[in-house]
């Protein structure tokens, strides 16, 4: 399949039609979704017309906007007007169909992209694998045996199989960038207050971010510039200037000091998330180490932060249906619930100090990398793998190097080894790495990317078919 | 007065606090969960704090919406 630039080049320039580029994709979505179990809704009537639309402008002389005719899809968390938001459960199948569009969606609906549809996740977005018992698991392109990732499991399948360009998730803990890991692709998690959340289903607030999923970094950089803009109805975002980045891939990493991150970032892994990130530092032309202090401390913050806000969030239905919940995430959800008040509080504490030593590390470095994942994607339904001589449970552990840089709402992005059998993958699993900056330094992590792109180090592995 | 973190004695007691019913069938999963976060808490009770060290979260009043 044709990439998001290509796609909208080409209907700009008139040798393609949005709506011949959104029935091949539909035909596509038919043909091999089942593999994946990406889409968990297919939005035909609302993509013919928002192709339809896109052609007609281009027939009348208008123009069409950047994204014109590419297809994409959204994590079902997301508001699609006129259907119901699911957020991977069943309990919200009960509720209304949303009135309108979230702020993303209208993004890209201006910029001439056209919605396919709505992604699996994990239910209400707690796990990093998107084993959903009631929507049935995202499958991994790359073997369908094992798990895609999560929560936004479905968005980073999808882009995977090459069944759309371009698709949209949120990162709570690590959400987009463990799933791009597992999945071989481009993902970006902007700083946190960056991008708009209005009318997408919260999961923790105070971490929630939203971004989008790539085959390759000028697609990415396509989509995160449409998607920048100001809402007043989200209450963490910083009402920033649009900064675009598509003006910035081929500006190199000159001026640029890299370091790989140390300590925490070197254990609680396998040796091919280290290579991975070896690779990447190698073809960086830097040899730096840099300790991120506390780093696990934040992340523990983090984690009850996260159980907590869940928790409440969710204890009107915790009081009355907790078997309509998915047994993958109730228990967590009760727990979180019912967590003492000063857990908490220290956790809040332990945050602001964690991100005010971590921010000072910004004085000597301007890019930071770490492994995206621990290892390459489990077996679905493995539970426990061994890690640095220890049997330890592999869900939450998946997290482990996003979860502190999430916590901070530090601008992060996973991009993925362009041959991870070369650097010793097993069974040539992609895997990513991943690279971290300043807050609101998308730039710089979209001028690295760009750079490994070129490189010919990182870049979306194809699935075997 | 023992110290030591009963997990299940203390769902059962906060569920009790703030209206949850908690389903026998639930219990071990919570607690197992609820133990999990007490090694969590654990973790960051020792990061050196001060009477300065304010929580993350910082009210504002109010702000100017986007033009």
């Amino acid at each position: 399949m044709i990439g998001a630039a290509g796609t909208a080049a080409a209907v700009r320039a008139g040798r393609l039609t949005a709506a011949a580029a959104t029935e091949q994709a539909l035909a596509d979505i038919a043909a091999r979704d089942g593999r994946t179990n990406a889409f968990t809704a297919v939005t035909p009537e609302r993509a013919r017309a928002e192709a339809a639309a896109v052609d007609a402008a281009i027939a009348a002389g208008r123009d069409p906007g950047p994204l014109a005719g590419v297809p994409y899809a959204v994590k079902n968390l997301y508001d699609l007007a006129g259907l119901t938001t699911l957020a991977g459960s069943i309990i919200e199948r009960d509720r209304p169909p949303a009135a309108r569009d979230a702020f993303l969606v209208r993004r890209l609906h201006a910029a001439g992209a056209v919605c396919l549809g709505a992604l699996n996740m994990d239910e209400y977005a707690y796990g990093f694998t998107t084993e959903n018992h009631h929507y049935g698991p995202a499958r991994n392109p790359h073997d369908p045996a094992r798990m895609a990732g999560g929560s936004s499991g479905g968005s980073a399948a999808a882009v995977a199989a090459g069944l759309v360009p371009l698709t949209l998730g949120s990162d709570t803990n690590g959400s987009i960038r463990v799933p791009a890991s597992l999945c071989g692709i481009f993902g970006l998690k902007p700083t946190y207050g960056r991008l708009s959340r209005g009318g997408s289903y919260l999961f923790a607030a105070s971490f929630d971010h939203l971004g989008p999923f790539a085959r390759d970094v000028a697609d990415l950089a396509l989509a995160y510039d449409a998607l920048q803009g100001a809402d007043a109805e989200d209450p963490a975002q910083q009402w920033r200037a649009v900064e675009p980045v598509s003006g910035v891939l081929d500006a190199g990493t000159a001026g640029l000091r890299i370091a790989v991150a140390d300590g925490h970032f070197a254990r609680n892994g396998h040796a091919e998330a280290f290579a991975a990130a070896e690779a990447v530092s190698r073809g960086l032309g830097t040899t730096a180490r840099i300790e991120i202090p506390e780093a696990a401390r934040g992340r523990a913050a983090a984690f009850l932060i996260t159980m907590a806000e869940g928790g409440n969030l969710h204890l009107p239905d915790l009081r009355t249906r907790p078997d309509d919940f998915d047994p993958m995430t109730r228990d967590r959800f009760l727990a979180g619930a019912l967590l003492p008040a000063h857990w908490l509080q220290q956790a809040q504490r332990v945050r602001a100090a964690y991100r005010a030593a971590v921010l000072k590390l910004f004085d000597e470095v301007d890019v930071i990398l770490t492994p995206a994942t621990p290892y390459v994607a489990p077996p679905i339904g493995q539970d426990m793998i061994e890690v640095d001589g220890e049997r330890i449970p592999v869900r939450p552990n998946l997290g482990i190097y996003t979860q502190p840089i999430s916590c901070i709402g530090l601008p992060a992005m996973a991009v993925p080894i362009a041959d991870p059998a070369g650097i010793g993958a097993p069974h040539g699993l992609p895997i990513g790495v991943q690279v971290i900056a300043a807050p609101w330094r998308e730039d710089v992590l979209f001028r690295v990317a760009g750079a490994l792109e070129r490189a010919g180090i990182v870049a979306a592995p194809t699935p075997a078919r | 007065m023992s110290t030591e973190f009963s997990a299940e004695a203390y769902a059962k007691a906060a569920a009790a606090a703030i209206r949850l019913p908690l389903d026998a069938r639930h219990l071990p999963g919570v607690a197992f969960n609820l133990a999990l976060a007490a090694r969590m808490a654990a973790v960051i009770e020792g990061m050196p704090l001060g009477p300065a060290d304010e929580a993350a979260p910082v009210f504002v009043a109010g702000r100017e919406p986007p033009r």
